[in-house]
């Protein structure tokens, strides 16, 4: 069995003298959800296109579910349902035809998946309305029961949550988690903003005008956005007796240099300075550090943070 | 039925221009035969031709372009055409299913005249001869055969335009011009002139005057079935060809 889903092979793509894509080595595992993370521009939706078989690469190649050759990437993607650059509506159908026709695009038979489908996207309830009556959280919903139609075993949902009102981001972060959990779907999901798709994705990959810059494991990526507090003192082993003993935590680390990075409790440092004070310790250095998703982000583009 | 050809029909009976047009249609042909004098005792063949078919031929190179643009060319504008291109299946079935769709629905809205508003002059009227079974059937049939090669060629400009204002509006002016222009040509490169007079765009106004197939001689079936039935398959291949090439945006 196939681990990865998706693998895409220096892959490029230029328009005219614009490298939307260079090089790009990604691989989605089967199971996961991947987040992929760039700014406007960045080449997101150019790289999906490309797996959608809606745009050719320049070089480089893609497999998907272990498949390369054109003929069984066509196959493959039956496999996919996609939702790329906004949902893909029909404005004079109801949500039931537009579900209608594009199940039997896929050729699936029986229509029972559609009443599935509009239930567990929320709207069951729309009777006669028109999709292009729909608010933009609704066309969101119709788009991903469209691209569920068929049970698809990978979804790739290019800045879906792009526009949407708070409450429809958590519903439909709740659904996709369910989606992945329950049904194993395999998701690609795309976003501008990386603390968006924080406690969604279990993978990212960060693309920065055409480049992949990264690609890390949640786990990862935590690690290296971990806050911590900076502590230098005259005996650092003592100290760390103390904050073992005191706070009942083993969650730090003396460093070479003798500074101790404790990463429990950094949102109580008055306590840790007080204790450490008491038990006759001298603070030479003490401050909070690490970096948090965004600022971690804006470095590793080497961007200056907008707004 | 294939799939894509499933699909295809669906959104084709839910298209609101093809209804519109067919409701046009359809008025047209049940109150304009009301408007014209000619009264009792008219000869149904000189009628069927005169009339009808006349009118038929006009509208033949430009309704279709209305439901060109909104059935085919605006599938990009919405966007459907990613799902469609990215569904898992290959570029030159989707082609060849839109426009066996397309050029059905061409064939739906060209056949309306010569149905309905025969039927309904023949009851106002009462026509002291109809016209030839054969003929008129022979019309059908030729009709069906230029909507076809017309929405080719329609269906691959339409695929090159990718939004429906732009295609409507070329189509339009590329039929209400193209006959002029080549007439213009065959007569100033004479070694065209035989190409020009058997295309599809000059062939087309004969329809109306020719014989009825008994009578028909071998060049007949070459300007008449052959050519317009080639125009079809190579504006189909070629559309699908570029359709292949081509990225969606
Ligand atoms: N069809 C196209 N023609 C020319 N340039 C394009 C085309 N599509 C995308 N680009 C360019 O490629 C780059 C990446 O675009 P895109 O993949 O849409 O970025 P993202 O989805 O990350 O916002 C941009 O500079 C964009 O202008
Ligand atoms: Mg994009």
């Amino acid at each position: 069995m196939n681990k990865y889903v998706l693998k895409s092979n220096r892959l490029s793509k230029k328009y005219h003298n614009n490298m939307a894509l260079n090089k790009v080595n990604v691989s989605i595992k089967k199971g996961s959800i991947y987040g992929f993370i760039g700014q406007n521009g960045a080449g997101k939706s150019t790289l999906i296109r490309v797996v959608c078989g809606l745009a050719y690469p320049t070089t480089g190649t893609i497999e998907l579910f272990g498949k390369n050759s054109e003929q069984e990437l066509i196959e493959a993607r039956k496999r996919i349902g996609t939702i790329i650059e906004g949902p893909a509506l029909y404005p004079n159908m109801t949500a039931f035809e537009n579900l209608e026709a594009h199940r039997l695009l896929k050729g699936i038979p029986g229509k029972e998946c559609i009443e599935k489908n509009l239930t567990l996207v929320g709207l069951q309830n729309t009777g006669k309305k028109k999709a292009k009556n729909f608010s933009l959280g609704m066309k969101q919903r119709l788009g991903l029961a469209i691209a569920l139609l068929g049970d698809p075993e990978f979804l790739i949902l290019d800045e879906p949550i792009n526009g949407l009102d708070p409450m429809g981001v958590v519903e439909i972060r709740e659904l996709l988690k369910k989606l992945n959990q329950e049904y194993g779907i395999t998701i690609l999901i795309s976003s501008h903003i990386l603390s968006e798709l924080h406690l969604l994705a279990t993978h990212y990959g960060i693309i920065h005008e055409g480049e992949l810059l990264e690609q890390l494991s949640a786990t990862e990526l935590n690690e290296k956005c971990q806050q911590y507090l900076h502590i230098k003192v005259d005996n650092p082993d003592k100290a760390a007796t103390v904050i073992e003993r005191r706070f009942t935590t083993q969650n730090f680390e003396v460093m070479p240099d003798g500074s101790i990075k404790l990463f429990a409790f950094v949102d109580v440092p008055g306590e840790i300075s007080k204790v450490l004070t008491n038990e006759g310790l001298v603070i030479e250095q003490f401050m909070p550090m690490g970096e948090d998703l965004e600022t971690y982000y804006t470095h590793l583009i080497g961007g200056v943070k907008r707004g | 039925m294939d799939n894509l050809l499933k699909s295809e029909w669906y959104k084709l009976r839910k298209d609101r221009s093809f209804w519109v047009l067919i409701l046009f249609l359809l008025a047209f042909a049940v109150l304009y035969p009301l408007t014209l004098q000619s009264g009792e005792g008219v000869n149904g063949n000189d009628y069927y031709r005169g009339y009808i078919l006349s009118i038929n031929n006009e509208i033949v190179r430009l309704l279709p372009a209305i439901l060109a643009g909104f059935f085919i060319a605006s599938e990009y504008s919405m966007g459907t055409m990613k799902s469609i291109a990215s569904s898992g299946n290959s570029r030159i079935r989707i082609y060849f299913a839109k426009l066996t769709v397309f050029s059905i629905g061409s064939i739906i809205i060209l056949l309306i005249l010569p149905i309905f508003m025969m039927g309904a002059s023949a009851i106002y009227k009462g026509f002291n001869a109809m016209p030839e079974w054969t003929f008129y059937l022979q019309s059908i049939g030729l009709i069906a055969i230029y909507a076809a090669a017309f929405a080719s060629i329609m269906a691959l400009f339409s695929t090159l335009l990718t939004d429906s204002g732009k295609a409507i509006g070329f189509l339009l002016l590329f039929f209400s011009l193209i006959g002029g222009l080549l007439e213009y040509l065959s007569a100033k490169v004479a070694f065209l002139e035989p190409f020009i007079t058997n295309s599809i765009f000059m062939s087309f106004e004969t329809i109306i005057t020719i014989d009825q197939i008994g009578h028909w001689n071998s060049d007949d079936v070459f300007t008449f079935v052959v050519v317009p039935l080639l125009t079809f398959l190579v504006f189909g291949f070629l559309g699908s060809f570029i359709f292949r090439k081509q990225e969606i945006k």
